[in-house]
């Protein structure tokens, strides 16, 4: 935790310039609080105090073993100090790291302080909506440090929890702010350019593409037919470098029938289909331009997303692999109940291949909502972090991809453990899969090679991980971001 | 001991300028007398080792002290010495040597003992050989395999950067209809921001342009890795450029750095870069448009831009002077910042990327697109 903290949410912490060597007791961090809002009524916390104070020390105390400097050393008359200095900064944005830092720390108190107000032992709606407002005029999602925006984000998705609009499916009745938005309220043309963007200075949604690709590739090197389950498959880019590869491959039949089958939603969700056909026509003009013999399906899931293989139109012979890309930065969220009818359906189906791609997640066992608060808030600004750190020129663009992107995840995941109170299903989908009988291959080592390679193309900070032989992870630093992991149902032997 | 065997001259004949000393040793005539070691004497050689406790334990003082041959210098056991550790290794050198040896041994078998002894040790640099020769040829070929993912991955970056300029163009068609309805209206407003505009592309574009180039992954000589790119543009630039887009020809003929037919803007020369950012520089600059009018407002900016490049550029060096000219005053700072960013984390990087773009025809051709041109 320690680590995480220190790569990802206050880098280059420097408390240096504010430290005296005067220890505190507990009572100067209750001094310490109220001097820094002075809006809150801290007392209100009373009943819950020891729950919220621990993990404020914690917090606290990951920062002062990391940077050799302990927090308990700042005393309070100190921390007026800063505060009134960093008011008079705040309306520059100072350019100071040591204030911007300290800024973002404070920003992490709160937001925590706010999550805990609305979910923990001693709830208490009213001042969770006080520390909101007071976040709200220190941030914005378009301007200061990433962790301003970072927090600006996080506060918008905590005041849709405080009013009551987490629903997913209700995402019009969000009215607060005038950065609240989801992907879908963003006029096209933001989206892709944000989608652009995120290729460009990210390597997440290659990462997952190309190494899904190249596993479907080795899986199916012999084959005349291959068939592409797609559970949802967006603008159709993995296919694009798929499609390539298979008319370049030199072994095995040349250039095999590709067939791709996508699913899209069924039920209200007519704009999703329009979506899809697009991405149809796209993908046949595609192959035909590059000679790729290639045909496209769409099949509907049921009105509640359930997904039944018996729609599936299946030829003999041909390879079949399900591909299923869950949690890319630009994908949209669907419910896991819809996944696992996906896998559960792409089992009764033997396929030779299964390609998973999903989010990794910090421990999900502890903490109920403020630890899975807390993993959410590392998790993004890891990702933050790791764009600014390709491209700390492009401060609009960035901002254009988190609010496009990464604002409504994080109102979604939020929303999402908001529900579940930190209790929801504790494992990976590669886990379930492993549960319900698939079977691990290995990933290659063109397959490792090329990952590497991809992420040499990008930041240092960017590392690739191999995990239980079938499994490819992407991370920033030591953070976990992204995996892949490829699977086959149990008869077939690869 | 040694002298009550027949000395070992049978190979003599094969080599005739082989003088046989008085006490058996088999020296060359050169002027430097090197030692012939026969079997016998190799023999001699193995027991005196193996009784010392191994080639590890044995040195040529204590292997000179048991075999006691007169005229066996320390200085010819210590290169034996040496080879016939290294025989215990697959070393190269030696393997060749030892081969020679063999087939030596071969002509010369006469005794059980002798070649009972050397066939072990034959056998045993023989093992050492075929693993040396297939610890080489995996090396090789993972070194190839290497290459080869890294010739695919490039390929596979293009074709995906290729699909999603199709995705772009689209939406810029279909901003294009927009615009129609909406134009006129901000262009005045919009004047201000054009020479931004550019600067900010540049700002905004120049790492990215850079940024995936594969020559910069150390993982080979360079020499060789700029064949394998050049190798890679030949190979993709017929199915994917010519054949998915045609409308690249009109990047060929004039050079296609940045140039993009006046007459239609939103068509395949719309650089989806500078419509984006456009998007961006506007939406900073606190316009209260809506989403769709800004983009259009851009939109028209760019055109702007085209225009004046179209009339005044012809070639593509002419395209290289003039650029910084018309961005010049705009960039700044930023600029530079973006340039001393580049160098930071490879020095090779820039100057590789300008060769690239500039000697070959093919990346020449993707580079004008902009942002997404890297990828073909």
């Amino acid at each position: 935790m320690a680590m995480v903290v220190d790569d990802t949410i206050i880098p280059e912490l420097d408390f240096s310039s504010y430290t005296t060597t005067t220890t505190t007791s507990e009572d100067d961090y209750v001094c310490t609080w109220n001097d820094w809002s002075p809006v809150v009524d801290w007392e209100e916390l009373s009943g819950g105090y020891d729950n919220f104070h621990d993990l404020i020390e914690s917090m606290m105390d990951d920062n002062a073993e990391l940077q050799g400097l302990s927090c308990n050393s700042v005393s309070s008359t100190d921390m007026m100090v800063i505060e009134e200095h960093m008011e008079m900064n705040s309306s520059s944005s100072g350019s100071d790291g040591g204030i911007d830092d300290f800024k973002g720390l404070r920003l992490v108190h709160l937001l925590m302080a706010a999550a805990e107000a609305l979910t923990g032992v001693n709830k208490s709606r009213e001042l969770a909506r006080v520390i909101l407002v007071r976040l709200k005029e220190l941030v914005s999602p378009t301007d200061g440090s990433n962790m301003e925006r970072l927090a600006a984000h996080f506060t918008d998705a905590l005041q849709g929890l405080l009013d009551g609009a987490c629903g997913l499916h209700n995402k019009h009745t969000l009215t607060n702010g005038p950065h609240h938005h989801h992907r879908d309220d963003h006029h096209p043309t933001d989206v892709l350019a944000a989608f652009q963007l995120l290729q460009d200075m990210s390597p997440y949604v290659k990462f997952g593409h190309f190494t899904a690709n190249q596993a479907i590739l080795e899986a199916v090197a012999h084959d005349r037919r291959v068939h592409i389950v797609d559970h949802d498959i967006m603008e159709g880019i993995q296919w694009a470098s798929l499609m390539q590869a298979l008319v370049s491959r030199k072994d095995g039949p040349p250039a095999p029938h590709l067939r791709i089958t996508a699913i899209s939603r069924g039920g209200s969700c007519r704009r999703s289909i329009g979506t899809v056909q697009e991405t149809g026509r796209r993908l046949v003009a595609f192959a035909a331009s590059i000679g790729q013999p290639f045909s496209f399906h769409q099949c509907r899931l049921d009105s509640d997303e359930t997904f039944r293989p018996s729609v599936l139109k299946l030829v003999k012979g041909e390879a079949l692999v399900f591909n299923c890309m869950l949690h890319l930065p630009h994908f949209n969220y669907r419910t896991p109940e819809s996944v696992t009818s996906f896998l559960s359906g792409a089992k009764t189906l033997n396929p030779r291949l299964v390609t998973l791609v999903e989010e990794e997640v910090g421990p999900r066992s502890e903490g109920g909502f403020m630890g899975r608060f807390m993993d959410s808030l590392h998790h993004y600004s890891a990702m933050y972090d790791s764009l600014e750190a390709g491209f700390p020129m492009q401060g609009r663009a960035r901002a254009l991809v988190e609010r496009v992107f990464f604002g409504p995840r994080i109102a979604g995941s939020l929303a999402r453990i908001y529900r579940a109170r930190g209790e929801e299903e504790s494992c990976s989908w590669g886990e379930w899969l492993s549960a319900v009988g698939f079977h691990p291959i290995k990933i290659s080592f063109a397959n490792h090679c090329q990952a590497k390679l991809l992420l040499g193309l990008f930041n240092d900070g960017y590392m690739g991980e191999e995990l239980a032989n079938n499994r490819l992870v992407l991370g920033w630093k030591s953070r976990r971001l992204l995996s892949v992991s490829v699977w086959t149902s149990s008869d077939f032997d690869l | 001991m040694f002298h009550s065997k027949k000395p070992a001259t049978m190979n003599s004949h094969d080599r005739p300028m082989c003088v046989q000393g008085d006490s058996g040793l088999v020296l060359t005539t050169d002027p430097k007398p090197r030692l012939r070691w026969t079997v016998e004497l190799h023999e001699r050689f193995v027991d005196a080792v193996t009784q010392l406790g191994g080639p590890d334990k044995a040195t040529p003082k204590t292997i000179m002290r048991v075999m006691g041959v007169k005229g066996l210098t320390l200085y010819h056991l210590k290169s034996h010495l040496q080879k016939f550790r290294l025989g215990k290794q697959p070393h190269k050198e030696f393997n060749d040597h030892s081969i020679k040896d063999a087939s030596a041994l071969d002509l010369q078998r006469n005794t059980a003992s002798s070649s009972g002894i050397m066939a072990r040790s034959m056998n045993d640099s023989n093992f050492h050989f075929t693993d040396a020769i297939r610890m080489q040829m995996e090396v090789q070929r993972r070194l190839h395999e290497q290459l080869e993912v890294q010739r695919h991955l490039q390929l596979r970056i293009e074709a995906q950067g290729k699909y999603m300029q199709t995705i772009l163009e689209k939406a810029c068609q279909t901003l294009a209809g927009e615009n129609m309805a909406a134009s006129g209206s901000y262009k005045g407003g919009g004047n201000q921001g054009v020479s931004d505009n550019i600067g900010a592309m540049k700002d905004f574009g120049s790492p990215l342009l850079n940024f995936p180039s594969l020559q910069d992954l150390n993982i080979y000589g360079g020499d060789q890795l700029d064949l394998q790119v050049q190798h890679n543009m030949d190979r993709s630039s017929p199915v994917l450029h010519d054949g998915f887009m045609p409308s690249n020809n009109d990047h060929n003929m004039c050079g296609g750095l940045g140039k993009k037919r006046p007459i239609n803007p939103y068509g395949s020369g719309k650089s989806p870069l500078m419509w984006s950012d456009d998007h961006l520089h506007l939406q900073e600059l606190g316009t209260t448009t809506t989403t769709t009018t800004s983009s259009c407002l851009g939109s028209q900016q760019d055109d702007q831009i085209h225009i004046d490049r179209g009339t005044d550029m012809e070639s593509m060096s002419e395209m290289y002077e003039t650029k910084p000219i018309l961005s010049g005053n705009a960039m700044g700072e930023k600029k530079f910042d973006a340039s001393a960013k580049l160098e930071r984390p490879s020095p090779r990087r820039a100057p590789v990327s300008a060769d690239h773009r500039i000697n070959n025809p093919a990346a020449a051709n993707t580079m004008p697109q902009g942002r997404n041109s890297p990828f073909g």
